[in-house]
């Protein structure tokens, strides 16, 4: 078990984003989140990934308890995370956004000697960049990017800091149904390949269903139902909560 | 050397060769001290603004700190540049420690209005304490001396002393923005959140870039001195760190060597208005207004606009 989240509950205000929500990913896994928007999935996401701290519950990674940790510690201790809304450095080149994602587990990083010392971590980052297809943008500016490629380099950031467990909040989100299927297929290899366990948030359930060997759905704040993607496909809950709800 | 590159190291060539121009005034080299001394300073602030997006209201409080650690010791009878120098990276130092990590704890105007508040406290101490000579300050110093019997006597050697200061505070701005950290100072002015999610502290390291910005800055201040022969509060008070921030600005952010040129540009420029008429910040103010408005990446932005004119 890679990460296990156990009766987190997370309000603000009035709101309750998050009652006691608990599951669990094993290593290796592709594990989705779905749910319809404003269900809490991004809260989640923001609480597992140091951003807020819960109220209540515990969050433990690889055995280790980081509930509350920071983002910076969370993220070293191998677990990165993408962005619903495209959070990259606009005004930097492609292959600085990566390189800058690489070096951060460099030697150098957090020493004395990364002051004068730089890293060279370009067959990483241009790696991934080729990985993804942005190997020929790696010297236009990141702002200068399409939406979908920008999606793109928004992995790739993630990505380069070598994580075990990869978070992706909606990564297809304002693709076109073609680029989400190339996308999803391109994440799902990438992910087998390095062996990473992936924890994936989505609101487009044919996405989830091709390439999640589990599945938990999220309703106003609550899980309502976790299990295969068959069974959550004929789950009466589910149908009436998400597909039912006329929500997209 | 390489650090440096060619260019940097024939413009430097080229200063070195300052006092050699025939006729050559002792009034026209130290207005070239004061010069390159705003434009070092305002190099080592745009570490902050153009580099890391922090904008820094309190560096005359590292520059006067820096003077006065000079001041202080040449008064004892101390007159070694390096006894000053070293005195003032310390007392410095221990200052900025406190400021920067106060500081860094608050984004965007916090941190701007916190280094203003902490520089004005700084003011007012000097300002009213008579143990520092209250608001004459510290005057009628003797000349530094570099080694025994190398004394900084002549404006010719006040030159070189600042042209020195410059080169070496150049070529540790060079190395830092070209390092590991240099690229996560680039990524926290771009986005500040995302680098903490890539696996940075991102407060210490803002420290860190406040703490070199604020030492450059404080060996300028213990340079001051050396060729004035005085150290005064105003050189605390915070129209002088609106003149660093106004030279960052004109010469173009995050440049290293816009700054050193719009430092120099705004030393001249004011000397110069200011011996024809009494009323020169409404001229200085109206040449900064067109240069904002026009040349949005500063003097040195014009290098852009003539290679293109070049080019076509």
């Amino acid at each position: 078990m890679i990460l296990e989240v156990d009766a987190v509950s997370k309000r603000f205000g009035a709101l309750t984003a998050l009652n006691r929500v608990g599951f669990a990913v094993d290593e290796g896994q592709i594990f989705s989140v779905i749910g319809p928007n404003g269900a809490g999935k991004s809260t989640l996401f923001n609480v597992v990934s140091g951003l807020f701290a819960p109220d209540a519950g515990r969050v433990r990674f690889r055995g280790v308890d980081i509930t509350g940790l920071p983002p910076e510690r969370v993220n070293r201790l191998g677990l990165a995370k993408t962005f619903q809304i495209t959070n990259i450095f606009p005004e930097i080149s492609v292959l600085d956004n990566v390189r800058v994602a690489a070096q951060s587990r460099t030697p150098e990083s957090g020493r004395l000697a990364s002051l004068w010392r730089r890293p060279d971590v370009d067959g990483v980052a241009c790696a991934l960049l080729e990985t993804f297809g942005l190997g020929a943008r790696r010297d236009a500016h990141a702002r200068d990017l399409s939406h979908g490629e920008q999606r793109y380099l928004e992995i790739c950031v993630a990505l380069a800091t070598d994580p075990r467990l990869l978070l992706l909040d909606e990564p297809t989100a304002g693709m076109t149904p073609g680029e989400t299927r190339d996308a999803t297929a391109l994440v799902r290899k990438v992910v087998l390949e390095r062996g990473l366990t992936l924890l994936l948030i989505e609101h487009d359930m044919s996405v989830v269903m091709g390439i999640s060997d589990r599945v938990a759905v999220l309703h106003f704040g609550e899980k309502i139902a976790e299990g295969t993607p068959e069974a959550i496909r004929s789950d009466p809950r589910v149908i009436e909560a998400y597909l039912g709800g006329g929500d997209d | 050397m390489s650090v440096l590159g060619w260019r940097a190291l024939l413009v430097f060539a080229l200063l070195a060769a300052l006092p050699l121009v025939p006729g050559m005034s002792r009034y026209y080299l130290l207005l070239a001290f004061d010069a390159l001394l705003f434009g070092a300073i305002a190099m080592s602030l745009d570490l902050l603004m153009g580099y890391t997006g922090l904008v820094s209201f309190g560096h005359a409080a590292f520059y006067g700190l820096g003077a006065y650690a000079t001041a202080i010791l040449m008064e004892r009878g101390v007159q070694s540049v390096w006894a000053c120098v070293g005195f003032a990276v310390v007392v410095v130092g221990l200052y900025a420690l406190v400021v920067s990590y106060f500081a860094t704890a608050r984004r965007g105007i916090y941190f701007a209005l916190l280094t203003l508040i902490f520089a004005e406290v700084v003011y007012t101490f000097f300002r009213y304490t008579q143990t520092f000579g209250g608001s004459d300050g510290i005057q009628g110093l003797p000349d530094a001396t570099v080694l025994p019997g190398l004394v900084i006597d002549t404006p010719t050697r006040k030159y070189y002393l600042v042209l020195a200061y410059l080169l070496i505070a150049y070529a540790i701005c060079r190395v830092v923005v070209a390092s590991h950290f240099g690229r996560v100072l680039v990524a926290i002015r771009e986005n500040e959140d995302r680098a903490r999610f890539l696996g940075y502290n991102v407060p210490r390291y803002k420290m860190g870039a406040c703490m070199i910005s604020a030492l450059l800055t404080g060996v300028g201040g213990a340079i001051y001195p050396m060729r004035s022969a005085f150290a005064t509060p105003d050189l605390m008070l915070w129209t002088e760190s609106g003149e660093f921030i106004i030279s960052v600005m004109i010469g173009g952010l995050g440049t290293l060597v816009g700054p050193i040129i719009g430092g120099a540009f705004f030393t001249i420029l004011r000397d110069k208005v200011s011996s024809i008429v009494d009323w020169y910040f409404i001229v200085i103010g109206g040449v900064l207004i067109v240069i904002v408005l026009f040349m949005p990446r500063g003097l040195l932005g014009l290098r852009r606009i003539f290679s293109r004119r070049a080019a076509a």
